[in-house]
């Protein structure tokens, strides 16, 4: 039975650890008290070691992530053998899972002979230039947030396209005036529906934001979270805090797109025969064009061809 | 319309008050034969005679008491305070007595009196009569606060303040009794809790009390030049305040400076830029400045006391600041 690796808690307030490096690569051998890994806490570094003796398998997080105190980092297997079986395993169990993030499928694309984890690859040459934006809050004035609120304007999706912080009410006055340009996408679903039809649990919404943060961080080469707005009217994060992208999913309906009032940039999801049809309605003063198109395509490209997703 | 010295407005007024109403009378250090060493009220006690304008031994405590038994037994005086700064001196009889009084005696007694001080710096008195000590008595409760901003206000101001039932103290601004400015020649009163707007303008608000005013309004000269609309207000009583012409102001511009005289910690200041900030916090697109006299004893050293006084190119750099939508921490 593999031992399960698991980001500990190091101090009463902590709530995750940012993996500083790692010490062992999957693979290797590992006695019990080995160091495997250093972890950043707010308060100080420190050498996390294997609890067992065995071999690291299915290392899933890399060097620079933040992981949730109790998230499973990695295996220790018992023969050298199984490293190879929890290396596959890791990529079917992202499939399976698709609310985790993309950068965790990333990782999770560990080569069977156990070659070390790897930081994410560069992005492509074609990447358009954009701004990075930084984490956590938005820094912006009441005014501007009173407005964004009132005009359902997405403060995040804004510094994601490079508005200095903090935002203010004059920031948002072009967005108000922008109203939406909508893209629409049709691509085929056999690759998607033989994925969702694999798992008993699988979540299609879940999996088209993984999908739209995917694209996003190739694109913009930063992570953004996705809201994901259920028929019912409630939202659920999935990645980071701040959402730059709004997914409502009508695939279970008659209907075929959704045009949001106010601002930000919404991906919508519908059936359309075989396949799926996704539309993006967004205000090029935040998303230009290009940056646009760019993004669904690549979201489209994610749908038809999952794997794509994993690479 | 003719214009009058600052300190001509005082005089009128109170001369105007005194005779009007002869249970009005003065009593100060040097407020009779000297007419105050700012020459304020020269020429009050060859008309009103030294039963009514009473020289005093150099006790504030003592005149201060006398004036506040006065005033609850049916007088109305106006007491003299030669600096601000003496202030301290009288706390008990203003604080704990003129302004409890009333209130205390479930409303049988009141204390119709005026304390008249000034404030202000720059004009090398030091650090003992250099203070502009408004926030201390705004801090209690019973006493109003009025802080006359030209000769106009200063002759309003104080009509209002005689005739006002309850303490008021004045704070008149030191270096303005030779600032000279239109004064109606007929009667007029201001009332209590109304601010002056001086200058209409959409960018930001710049309040302004006392002779800060006058550092508003040339900050919004400088600020005309860059193409920034500045308004300017003189709240003219810091209490009662009047909150909703400020909040209207702050709710127009979106961006307010406040700048009193007194230092900056725990002052004016601090009190107005609170209120805007509650009552208009999602009209604010950038964080209310406060600006007052620097959290030090005001130097002797002139080039060391122009310092430490908000300015007009101060003023005009913080709202450029605001304006430029750069990231505000501190003033």
């Amino acid at each position: 039975m593999p031992h399960e690796v698991k980001m500990p808690q190091l101090g009463m307030t902590q709530d995750s650890g940012v993996i500083v490096a790692w010490l062992k690569a999957a693979g290797d051998a590992v006695a019990e008290g080995d160091a495997l890994f250093e972890v950043e806490t707010d308060k100080a570094t420190m050498e996390v070691e294997a609890a067992t003796a065995g071999w690291l398998a299915g290392v899933r997080k890399g060097e620079g992530d933040d992981v949730p105190v109790g998230d499973v980092i990695a295996l220790i297997v018992d023969s050298e053998s199984e490293v190879a079986d929890h290396a596959n395993a890791e990529a079917e169990a992202e499939a399976e899972a698709p609310d985790q993030t993309p950068n965790e499928a990333e990782q999770a694309e560990e080569t069977p002979d156990g070659a070390a984890p790897h930081a994410p690859e560069p992005a492509p040459a074609s990447k358009a230039p954009a701004p990075m934006p930084s984490a956590g809050k938005v820094l912006a004035s009441p005014k501007a947030r009173r407005i964004a609120l009132e005009k359902g304007i997405d403060l995040a999706a804004l510094r994601a396209q490079g508005v200095k912080e903090p935002i203010h009410a004059e920031d948002l006055s072009q967005v108000v005036t922008g109203g939406h340009s909508v893209l629409t996408a049709a691509v085929s679903g056999t690759a998607l529906d033989a994925l969702l039809a694999s798992s008993d649990n699988a979540n299609r919404a879940a999996l088209f934001a993984s999908f739209a943060r995917g694209a996003w961080r190739v694109l913009f080469d930063a992570e953004t979270g996705v809201a994901i707005r259920a028929l019912d009217g409630t939202t659920t994060m999935t990645g980071e805090d701040s959402a730059a992208l709004t997914l409502v999913d009508l695939c279970d309906t008659r209907l075929t797109a959704y045009a949001p009032a106010g601002g930000g940039s919404t991906l919508t999801t519908a059936r359309q025969g075989d396949g799926y049809a996704l539309t993006l309605a967004f205000s090029e003063d935040a998303l230009p064009m290009p940056l646009a198109i760019a993004l669904l395509d690549d979201i489209a490209a994610r749908v038809e061809n999952p794997i794509r997703q994993l690479l | 319309m003719r214009e009058i010295t600052l300190s001509q407005a005082v005089n009128e007024a109170i001369a105007e008050e005194m005779r009007r109403d002869e249970t009005v009378f003065l009593i100060g250090e040097d407020v009779a034969e000297a007419g105050t060493p700012f020459k304020v009220l020269s020429g009050l006690v060859e008309e009103f005679g030294t039963n009514r304008v009473i020289d005093t031994p150099i006790a504030e405590p003592g005149f201060m008491g006398i004036a506040v038994g006065a005033a609850m037994t049916g007088a109305r005086p106006i007491v003299d305070l030669m600096f601000g700064d003496f202030l301290y001196l009288v706390m008990d009889q203003l604080c704990n007595q003129a302004a409890k009084t009333h209130y205390m005696s479930g409303g049988k007694l009141s204390v119709p009196l005026v304390l008249r001080t000034n404030l202000g710096a720059t004009r090398r008195s030091a650090a003992q009569h250099s203070q502009s000590l408004q926030a201390l008595v705004a801090h209690i409760p019973g006493l109003k606060v009025a802080m006359p901003s030209s000769a106009y206000e200063a002759k309003g101001l104080m009509k209002t303040a005689i005739r006002d039932d309850n303490p008021v103290v004045i704070f008149e601004d030191k270096l303005m009794y030779q600032d000279k400015a239109p004064v109606p020649e007929e009667e007029f009163l201001i009332p209590f809790g109304e601010a002056n707007i001086l200058r209409e303008g959409n960018d930001v608000t710049l309040i302004g009390t006392s002779s800060m005013r006058q550092v508003c309004e040339k900050a919004a000269e400088l600020l005309e030049a860059d193409g920034i609309s500045a308004e300017v207000m003189d709240p003219r009583t810091i209490v009662p305040l009047d909150e909703d012409t400020l909040l209207a102001s702050a709710r127009k511009t979106s961006r307010v400076i406040v700048v009193d005289e007194g230092h900056q910690s725990y002052g004016v200041t601090a009190e107005i830029a609170a209120r805007i900030n509650e009552k208009a916090f999602y009209h604010l697109d950038a964080p209310v400045i406060r600006m007052g006299a620097m959290d030090v004893p005001v130097p002797f050293s002139p080039a060391l006391e122009d310092l430490t006084v908000p300015t007009p190119e101060g003023v005009a750099a913080n709202a450029r600041k605001l304006m430029s939508g750069e990231m505000i921490h501190a003033a």
